[in-house]
């Protein structure tokens, strides 16, 4: 998962010009840019709870995405010495992320995990879901096959829009401004007013190759749609990146039907990352 | 007037200064009058020199430009001049006569001969009078033709592009024909420098099998060695300064040689832009990066350089005039008849191949440079050079309002209306098409169809493969299962030899019929195609998905029953009499628009019909002359049908219709027609207005549009 570009798609969605935000977080707009582009490392706790703030998402989430290893990590195996040999247990056993899914998928059936009191409705990606929506699979498609497909989910949850006029709105935000996000996921949002928030998810078989901010090829795209200013989404935008950072694009990949990868998405998407 | 101490660098850049400022203010003006601003640089040198200056104030053109300071602004607008043809080869891009290339290379050449041979005659004819002391009749001759079949590109595209010429056919191929003419003038002025500089003809053989090295140097070693250094510009690292350093040392390498060799610098700079490899970014990122300093600073100094030694007052008598007259209209002649006649021979219309003369006909300062060039070989005298000098700005400034008279704004947009329609006529609205593909083995059948459906056609076409849920192993299997090797394979290689743009597409899919719509849908198709197995059809388990396709489906959906099809030469349509007839008959004709397929039509009529005219002659329309019709009647349109399908049809195509056997919704064609019919069979539904029982009111759009 790339910091940057997420930085840079949660401002783009939050409406605000490069120079706005600067000028509001008193940075130049050229070390916005640069840290946006990955360039310039990851801004201090004090100045990301600023950016939180300007952009409306919970600044803990932030942090956690610009860290490699999130505070909550650091919290538990503070507070639970045995959680820590427990970790360097997966580290010596050099588990692959196939792996790893075994180990997490037995953690969700044995402490499945339960949608978190304080989280907001439409706040997890998996409210915005639903396993109609998510085609697996994907294979021999350029970026606009996947914009087009997932627009022809989307419209059938929408009535009174159709696929095309959706793939062209997807197609002309995507050309403006590559919506990957780095770790195998793009997260193309399309604005509709009007209508409530929606995602569809595309796993692609073949990695496409696209523009990625850290070179990775693209696994998984989740598109959403909304009306312009919903902070909500911005919430979505910012757990997604954090699901990036924590192998989302190789779970998906390995989920046997639309079903499997819900469910996934579902437990992901209520660890509460936000609450500390 | 106060005495001015000048130092040689103050009085340099004084003299920088007044040519900028002067070149400016006569810009603004030539800007009103619609002329290019090489023209008003041209008049600042002029004015600045001994024709306006020196004549006016003596004391000042002697203070401002005084004689010892001369070699240092020559140098410096020598090194101008470099960049600059530099900057004009780098224009020059073989792309530019893309489709052209006929046409342009013999109205060029055509307009290198013509003003060519009467220079050569105007020159034979003032070698007398004009020619100084010295100067070979060959080289005099030689070069008075060159100068006249210089055409001026830089500001012809500036012209063009000022009056919106440049997307139009005109523009096109005057671009293309001023590039090929740059070219070819260079060339025959690089041998006639050769000629005049050489001191018997041994040398001259010399310098041109020198010359000749040098070009094949540069085109066999540099130019691919250049294409890579594009190549890395264009993928990562951008134009360095180290790089651009690179590029102007190879440049000056280049322009030393050739000057070294005898064929002027020039020609090593324009050489050298020409070669350099255009497709990347690296030719636009050096013109953008070098035009500044060598079209806004060091070329007015040429200008100013040129307009000094120009001196009008060398034309005293009126013989002077009536031969600068005189040069005028020998130069008008060659280069606007000769290209004028050359592109009406071609094909153009008189007022567009006038045009076209009329542009070729600027020569701008092109010809000064050529000019510049003589007077320094002595070749020409200053008196030549003045005459030549004003016959250079009359036929540049005569360019814009001679082809305002000829083609006016108004025939432009007539003509820039008929291309428009013409290249539209040419190039029809891709067709898309969705082909369905569910199991390997009826690949080839499909993409026979599909391939002959389509061909000569600019078609996107779609191969869509809708994996099942269950049959999906682990990520890392599918992956080996894919596109190449996977359902898709046979099609996509099928395809391929066909040279047709396929792209592939392949999901998982628990509910194919709704995806394969909806997938239609967003790509906009205009035709689904899909395969449907007998034993489907017959146990009736997956039809569904057929049906519900055929239902649900934006366009034209056909449906192909395999019975082992790997060419179209003999097609059957069958026709019953229903809406949906038109549909199959028109596939079925375009299926049959190979020269080696015969299409039959067999129309059945019920015997309670019989009375019925004779076969529609909409449909006899549709089918074409060259389609055998056949009229047959029997109770049993499916009995029929499969009666004729016997004899030796590679596939048989029919509307989607009751009579045929469907029934209930459901898709199924009679048991024993399908069973028994040898051929393959291809079932059109139309799209759902074309199915309604109205539709004969709605005129059927072109055919290039629906397929």
């Amino acid at each position: 998962m790339h910091f940057g570009a997420t930085l840079r798609l949660l401002r783009i969605d939050s409406g605000l010009s490069l120079r706005d935000l600067a000028r509001r977080l008193r940075v130049s707009s050229a070390y916005l840019s640069r840290v946006e582009k990955g360039l310039d490392a990851a801004p201090t706790p004090a100045r990301l709870a600023d950016v939180a703030k300007e952009l409306e998402v919970p600044a803990t989430l932030l942090m956690d995405l610009a860290q490699r290893i999130s505070p909550l990590v650091v919290d538990y195996v503070e507070r639970v010495p045995d959680a820590g040999s427990l970790f360097l247990e997966i580290a010596h056993r050099n588990l692959n992320a196939a792996q790893l899914a075994e180990v997490r998928a037995m953690l969700d059936e044995r402490f499945p995990v339960a949608r978190p009191a304080g989280l907001p409705r439409g706040a997890a990606l998996a409210d915005l879901l639903a396993p109609e929506r998510i085609v697996l699979g994907l294979s021999g498609a350029s970026m606009e096959d996947v914009l087009d497909l997932a627009a022809g989910r989307l419209a059938e949850s929408l009535p009174g829009t159709d696929a095309v006029s959706l793939a062209r709105l997807l197609r002309a935000s995507e050309a403006e401004v590559s919506s990957a996000i780095g770790g195998g996921i793009a997260v193309p949002c399309g604005y509709v007013s009007g209508v409530g928030a929606l995602a569809a998810v595309v796993v692609l078989n073949e990695a496409l190759h696209y523009d990625t901010p850290d070179g990775q090829p693209l696994r998984a795209v989740m598109v959403l749609l909304g009306p312009r200013d919903d902070p909500g989404r911005r919430l979505v935008l910012a757990r997604i990146a954090g699901l990036a950072a924590r192998g989302m694009a190789e779970a998906l990949a390995g989920a046997q039907s639309a079903e499997e990868a819900y469910r996934w998405i579902t437990h992901q998407s209520y660890l509460p990352l936000d609450v500390r | 007037m106060p005495h001015f101490e000048f130092n040689a660098l103050t009085l340099l850049l004084a003299q920088i200064s007044s040519v900028l400022v002067v070149s400016r203010a006569l810009g603004m003006i030539t800007r009103r009058l619609g002329q290019p601003l090489v023209i008003a640089e041209v008049l600042a040198g002029i004015v600045l020199g001994p024709s306006l200056l020196g004549w006016l104030w003596p004391e000042a053109a002697v203070a401002l430009f005084p004689a010892q300071s001369m070699p240092v602004l020559q140098m410096l607008a020598q090194v101008g001049l470099v960049l600059f043809m530099f900057l004009v080869g780098l224009e020059f891009d073989a792309r530019l006569l893309k489709g052209h290339a006929r046409s342009s290379v013999i109205i060029s050449h055509t307009s290198i001969v013509v003003p060519f041979a009467l220079g050569a005659v105007a020159g034979w004819w003032l070698y007398e009078g004009y020619a100084e002391e010295g100067v070979s009749y060959l080289s005099f001759v030689l070069f008075l033709g060159v100068a006249m079949s210089i055409t001026a590109f830089p500001v012809l595209a500036r012209i063009l592009s000022e009056r919106h010429l440049l997307g139009s056919r005109v523009g096109a191929i005057t671009m293309a024909c001023a590039a090929v003419d740059d070219v070819t003038a260079w060339c025959i002025l690089a041998f006639v420098v050769a000629v005049a500089r050489a001191q018997g003809l041994q040398q001259a053989l010399w310098t041109t099998l020198m010359a000749l090295v040098f070009i094949t140097v540069m085109l066999k070693l540099m130019r691919p060695f250049l294409e890579r250094l594009g190549e890395r510009v264009a993928s990562r690292e951008g134009l360095t300064s180290a790089l651009v350093v690179l590029v102007l040392l190879l440049l000056f390498i280049s322009s030393t040689v050739t000057e070294m060799i005898g064929i002027h610098a020039l020609f090593g700079a324009f050489l050298f832009g020409a070669i350099l490899p255009k497709s990347g970014r690296l030719a636009e990122m050096l013109i953008e990066k070098l035009e500044t300093v060598a079209v806004l600073l060091l070329l007015p100094l040429f200008f100013a350089y040129s307009g000094l030694r120009t001196e009008i007052g060398l034309l005293n008598s009126t013989q002077d005039w009536m031969v600068a007259l005189a040069l005028i209209g020998v130069a008008s002649l060659g280069k606007f008849g000769g290209s004028t006649l050359a592109a009406r021979l071609t094909g153009m219309r008189w007022r567009e191949a006038s045009a076209l003369g009329i542009l070729m006909n600027t020569r701008g300062l092109m010809e000064l440079i050529v000019l510049n060039i003589g007077l320094d070989l002595g070749v020409i005298s200053p008196t030549v050079f003045t005459m030549m000098v004003i016959m250079a700005l009359v036929t540049t400034v005569a360019t814009t309002p001679i082809l305002a008279l000829v083609y006016p704004d108004r025939e432009l947009a007539r003509d820039r209306l008929r291309d428009g329609r013409a290249a539209e006529e040419e190039a029809p609205a891709p067709v898309t098409a969705m082909v369905c593909i569910s199991n390997s083995d009826r690949g080839v059948a499909l993409a026979t169809l599909a391939g002959t459906l389509l061909a000569r056609q600019n078609a996107h076409i779609y191969a869509l493969h809708l994996r099942e849920p269950s049959d999906s192993p682990s990520a890392m299997l599918r992956k080996d299962t894919d596109t190449e090797d996977g359902p898709l394979g046979p099609f996509l290689r099928r395809m391929g030899k066909q040279n047709l743009d396929v792209r592939p597409l392949s999901f998982v899919s628990s509910e194919p019929a709704a995806d394969i719509c909806r997938t239609a849908r967003a790509k906009r198709a205009s035709m689904v195609l899909l395969g449907a197995h007998k034993p489907l059809l017959l146990e009736s388990s997956l039809d569904g998905t057929v049906s519900e396709v055929i239902e649900q489906a934006p366009g034209t959906v056909g449906v192909l029953i395999d019975h082992g099809l790997e060419r179209i030469q003999r097609v059957l349509v069958a026709c019953a009499g229903d809406p949906g007839d038109r549909e199959a008959v028109r596939l079925a004709a375009r299926l049959c628009s190979a020269p080696n397929a015969r299409l039959s039509l067999l129309y059945i009529r019920p015997p309670r019909r019989a009375a019925d005219a004779e076969v529609p002659a909409e449909l006899l329309e549709l089918a074409g002359p060259e389609a055998e019709v056949k009229a047959v009647v029997h109770p049993s349109p499916a009995t029929a049908a499969l009666a004729e399908s016997r004899l030796g049809y590679d596939l048989v195509v029919i509307g989607k219709h009751d009579v045929w056997g469907l029934s209930g919704g459901r898709f199924g064609l009679r048991r024993h027609m399908l069973a028994e019919s040898p051929a393959s069979l291809l079932v059109i539904a139309g799209a759902p207005a074309a199915a309604d029982a109205a539709q004969e009111a709605v005129p059927q759009p072109p055919a290039a549009q629906t397929l």
